[in-house]
């Protein structure tokens, strides 16, 4: 995890970054346990298994992607107009747990996603109309690095919202329901 | 072909006769300037606006019914002032002028013709139809 | 300001960032911990403490085990059977929720036989659910609907309803908040043992057996607690369902927003479920540091009162003394020159109980401009001593998480219950679970739990502070490893009351001398506000008093609507101007009124009573012209000639960043100190005191209306009206 924030870190040019100050320092960095950012194990290729050693090295050198140092502005060649890039902020965060809920599927990942705009009423229907394109733009990345890089390439002024969901373990137990002599004795059932 | 058709002498006669229909060169001065054309032909009928209905069978089909609007319209005429009733005779829909037509029905509910008031301060403008969803607060009224 | 210095940007991948949280650090020291003992779900081995239930290591292994009584902030009860699991070398499934691991037990959670566990609990449970998903409001985040789709069978084998028909409960009435189909409750007992052992209130019961057991209050009665909207989350099924959301939208209509909440001083978190440019309802967010998964009843339920009395445009006098609607312009002019034409000196901005930091913060750089220094808010904090310099003078330095470490928890003045009902439950889950003792110095009020009554004088402070104190508490005090000491903001009005600060503090410190752990924080300011300490951070002077005596020529109320400002104590030819969402007491009295947006309509910095700076995010557009608070006051110091330089919300918080970093620490608490220096300044005002410590919220009734925002909402309206029916039963 390191070398992700050490790549970002290296991705962000000086003039270029468009990390939030007053976020950007705040939040520690999330848990590297994290079991979204486990990788899956690698599943070996029976073709690049038998292959001789001339082989897989040009095979392995046509796979491997090049690696440009410099930073990746998408923003001028994107199409999207420079209102929707210069004055919007994007928020990257972990959905939170609903809390009517007690699955916790499909929050395991990263999103990001824009500041809400101005929405009027249509006088007719009463229906609630929107200008904003982007209103609608969750997009869902599998750790806040990916999103953050994305976010940069986009030129879009990003911050991270690290949800406070750390909690101290404890083990339950059944038998303080019935317990004489503390407080955890059930007066209700 | 008589001698006043083949020296055009009967557009000469038409030209005074116009002139003299139109209240002379005053007059034809004046419905130049309001309507940009001066006719010649029978006075069909009037409307309770004032409105005047021609008809002169000479000119072409299509043409040959007109309206002279009334004097205080001046020059903010248009077609939305003709009554329902001249409509259709207007637009060659029937040959009987409103008065002259006894199947026409009249009954008192009948409302009373408006034209079109768009552009105007009469205009229509929409409005919400639907329940606000803030309750605005209101301030109290000093006694 | 998009873009960054290099600092910044490689703060980024600086260590700094990198360092753990240091919050609830204390229960872990404390004891030794044990050996941990090795156990297999799915094969995959998991090592955890010895107690530890199969479903807690399973969790940890990765594996969720459905469930429906389990929860995992409650107590365990283990009869709705979802969560039975085959373990190796057990003749029958176990329920995983209470069964403690063993060494080397391995477990499957996704066996055949667990699999024909589940179908069949599935089976008994949907043997008398209604089949009303389509009409019910659960319908979408429902447990029951969930896991019968991934768990449950296609058809039930029970053919015996076909003829007897399913069982029916009748429906209970526990007040307007909660609106319940007992037909569809499965009996899981959360809402029970929610209400016994977070809310502290003994309402809840079965009654009957098998068949005819019946979940209710015994004898019809309202659930007279201020938290009770959290057993609508709990329930797994339709049974509790919100009474002022029902049948308004599905889950999969809303978009929601995470915000924070500005009801009580805690900044609960909070997440808004937004439709058509409505707010429809309000649902807790989890934060461990604050609000674990509750929220208050306030909090929940006042967001209706956001569609009304709102302010929706400017508006000034007319020459009868009518408030008549205005365009922005006319307001803004007429607004500026008031400012421009007033001596500097008579100028008196007060900052409300709702403001942001950023409005805050503009609106003394533009008082400052012109001339003035009197920016003040509604709540008064002695400015005796080393008054509001010292951060730790007026926070909660304990921090709300670390609240629950503590051994020993003294109240003074302060009915903690409805000022932050939240930080109450986690002192309630001290005392219940980790044998805390409280304490209280005050009128004898319902705390739901039982505390010392130590006595409502204030001078029983001055006696504990001296040592001379012969009370039980003293000892109790003396010998805690981690005590607490909580002082209500409201006791600190009073002439006294620079006096009982300088008493707690003095006691507070020398508690902390001998304590071992020499982070623990003992002293404690609850305010009653969630304006109040971004205000006091910023450099507002606490209270309008001396001001109001000296006749202000301008008041500019800033959503101040606690009725401290009013007509009488003013001068004839006063001129007020009030910004804020709704017309209360404030707009009431004003000459000039410009509309701002509320809490859920803005993105907003507020600062909770811990300190900790959170920001709100706007999920609906203000109504009609209302506009951003800080972007009226920039608009406004333009017209006035002073233009304030900041342009946009950033800048603002930079701006704000320069007063006061921690402002801009989004999400974390920075710790505080100088308790020594505080109270050596402290010192000098120490009198003696003879009053009686008296707290604002003494009943359930008093505690729904306290705020605009609250006292616009028909939902809380209707909870008091309903409280007091209550308390007019007999039962």
């Amino acid at each position: 995890m390191l070398q992700a924030v050490g790549r970002i870190a290296s991705l962000s040019k000086p003039n270029l970054s468009r990390s939030l100050p007053s976020l950007a320092i705040c939040n520690s960095r999330y848990a590297s346990s994290d079991p979204s950012c486990l990788k899956e194990a690698p599943i070996i290729d029976t073709d690049a298994a038998i292959a001789l050693p001339e082989e897989q090295r040009s095979r392995r050198a046509l796979e491997s992607s090049i690696v440009v140092p410099i930073k990746v502005d998408l923003s001028p060649v994107s199409g999207v107009p420079e209102e929707h890039i210069k004055t919007r902020r994007v928020r990257i965060y972990q959905p939170p747990k609903n809390a009517m809920q007690s699955g916790t599927n499909n929050i395991h990942h990263w999103e990001m996603e824009f500041d809400t705009r101005q929405r009027w009423e249509n006088p007719l229907m009463g229906w609630t109309s929107t200008g904003d394109p982007l209103s609608n733009m969750k997009i869902e990345f599998k750790s806040p690095d990916e999103a953050i890089e994305h976010c940069e390439k986009n030129g879009w002024c990003w911050y991270l919202d690290e949800p406070k969901i750390e909690k101290e373990f404890k083990p339950k137990n059944y038998g303080v329901n019935f317990s004489w002599n503390r407080r955890t004795r059930v007066s209700t059932k | 072909m008589s001698l006043g058709k083949v020296f055009a002498l009967d557009k000469v006669a038409n030209l005074f006769n116009i002139i003299r229909q139109n209240g002379g060169l005053r007059g034809v001065l004046y419905k130049l300037y309001r309507q940009d054309d001066i006719k010649d032909g029978v006075l069909v009928g009037e409307d309770k606006y004032g409105n005047k209905y021609f008809e002169n069978p000479r000119f072409f089909y299509g043409r040959n019914r007109w309206v002279e609007y009334a004097d205080r319209y001046h020059l903010n005429y248009d077609a939305s002032q003709i009554p329902a009733e001249w409509y259709g005779w207007m637009h060659y829909k029937t040959d009987l002028p409103p008065h002259q037509d006894p199947s026409r029905p009249k009954y008192k509910w009948m409302l009373d013709h408006t034209e079109n008031l768009s552009g105007t301060t009469g205009q229509y403008t929409p409005y919400s139809t639907t329940r606000p969803k803030i309750e605005a607060w209101v301030p109290p009224k000093s006694a | 300001m998009l873009r960054q210095p290099l600092t910044r940007a490689l703060a980024l991948g600086s260590p700094t960032r990198l360092a753990p949280v240091t919050t609830r650090r204390y229960a872990e020291q404390a004891q030794a911990q044990p050996e941990k003992v090795e156990v297999f779900i799915d094969d995959q081995p998991v090592h955890v403490l010895p107690g530890t239930t199969v479903l807690q290591a399973a969790a940890l292994a990765g594996v969720e085990i459905p469930r429906f009584c389990y929860h995992e902030r409650l107590a365990v009860a283990g009869n709705c059977r979802m969560c039975l699991v085959e373990v190796e070398k057990s003749p029958k499934p176990v329920a995983a929720c209470a069964m403690p691991v063993m060494k080397g037990m391995r477990v499957k959670t996704n066996s055949d036989l667990t699999k024909k566990a589940r179908e069949g609990v599935m089976e008994f449970l949907l043997v008398n659910h209604p089949l009303d998903c389509p009409i019910c409001d659960q319908g979408g985040e429902c447990d029951l609907q969930d896991q019968s789709m991934a768990f449950g069978s296609d058809r039930s084998r029970f053919t015996d309803i076909h003829f007897s028909g399913k069982r029916a409960v009748e429906d209970k009435d526990v007040g307007p908040l909660i609106k319940t189909i007992m037909t569809r409750c499965i009996h899981c007992t959360r809402c029970i043992r929610f209400a016994s052992e977070v809310a502290g209130v003994d309402d809840f019961g079965t009654t009957g057996r098998g068949t005819d057991m019946q979940v209710g209050t015994y004898v019809e009665k309202m659930l007279l607690s201020e938290l009770s909207g959290n057993i609508i989350d709990l329930c797994p099924v339709g049974a509790l369902t919100s009474k002022p959301y029902s049948f308004a939208a599905r889950p999969w209509e809303t978009r929601r927003i995470d915000s924070v909440d500005v009801l009580d001083p805690l900044g609960s978190n909070i997440v808004v479920a937004t439709r058509t440019n409505e707010v429809l309802r309000i649902l807790p967010r989890t934060n461990e540091e604050i609000n674990e998964e509750w929220l208050s009843d306030k909090s929940r339920f006042a967001c209706d009162g956001l569609k009304r009395q709102r302010l929706v445009t400017p508006m000034l006098k007319d020459s009868r003394g009518n408030l008549t609607p205005v365009e922005w312009e006319d307001a803004v002019v007429a607004a500026a020159s008031a400012l421009r034409d007033c001596p500097p000196d008579k100028i008196l901005a007060v900052g409300g109980e709702m403001a942001d930091a950023e409005s805050l913060v503009a609106l003394k750089d533009l008082v400052n401009r012109l001339g003035g220094e009197n920016v003040c808010t509604e709540q008064y904090f002695p400015m005796e001593g080393a008054g509001t310099d010292l951060r730790s003078s007026y926070l909660l330095n304990t921090k709300i998480a670390n609240v629950e470490d503590a051994d020993f928890v003294l109240l003074i003045g302060t009915n903690v219950r409805f000022e932050a009902p939240l930080l109450n439950a986690r002192i309630r889950k001290a005392f219940i679970h980790k044998e805390t003792d409280v304490a209280f110095i005050g009128p004898k009020v319902d705390l739901t739990y039982e505390y010392m009554h130590v006595g409502d004088s204030a001078s029983l402070v001055k006696d504990l502070a001296s040592g001379t104190s012969g009370h039980e508490v003293m000892k109790r005090l003396q010998s805690a490893k981690r005590p607490v000491v909580i002082l209500g903001a409201d006791q600190l009005k009073t002439k006294e009351g620079a006096a009982l600060l300088s008493y707690t503090q003095e006691l507070a410190s020398k508690l902390q001398e001998n304590l071992q752990e020499k982070d623990w924080k003992v002293l404690n300011v609850l305010q009653r506000t969630t304006g109040q300490v971004a205000a006091l951070d910023i450099g507002y002077k606490p209270g309008v008093g001396p001001v109001l005596a000296s006749g202000p020529k301008l008041v500019y109320l800033l959503g101040a609507d606690a009725g401290v400002v009013t007509r009488e104590a003013l001068p004839k030819d006063v001129t007020v101007i009030y910004q804020g969402h709704h017309g209360d007491q404030g707009a009431s009295i004003a000459d000039i009124v410009l509309p701002g947006a509320a809490y859920t309509e803005k993105r907003a910095t507020y600062v909770n009573a811990e300190g900790r700076a959170q920001q709100t995010l706007p999920a609906v557009t203000p109504p009609g012209k209302a506009r951003e608070d800080w972007k009226i006051i920039r608009a406004l110091s333009e017209v006035c000639g002073e233009g304030l330089p900041y342009d946009n919300l950033d800048e603002v918080r930079s701006r704000l960043a320069e007063i006061s970093p921690a402002l801009v620490a989004y999400g974390n608490v920075q710790g505080n100190n100088y308790f020594a220096q505080a109270l050596a300044l402290a010192k000098s005002v120490q009198r003696p005191v003879s009053g009686k410590l008296d707290v604002q919220l003494k009943q359930l009734e008093d505690f729904f209306m306290t705020d605009p925002i609250s006292r616009a909402s028909p939902t809380m309206a209707k909870c008091v009206q309903a409280v007091l029916k209550q308390k007019q039963s007999p039962y």
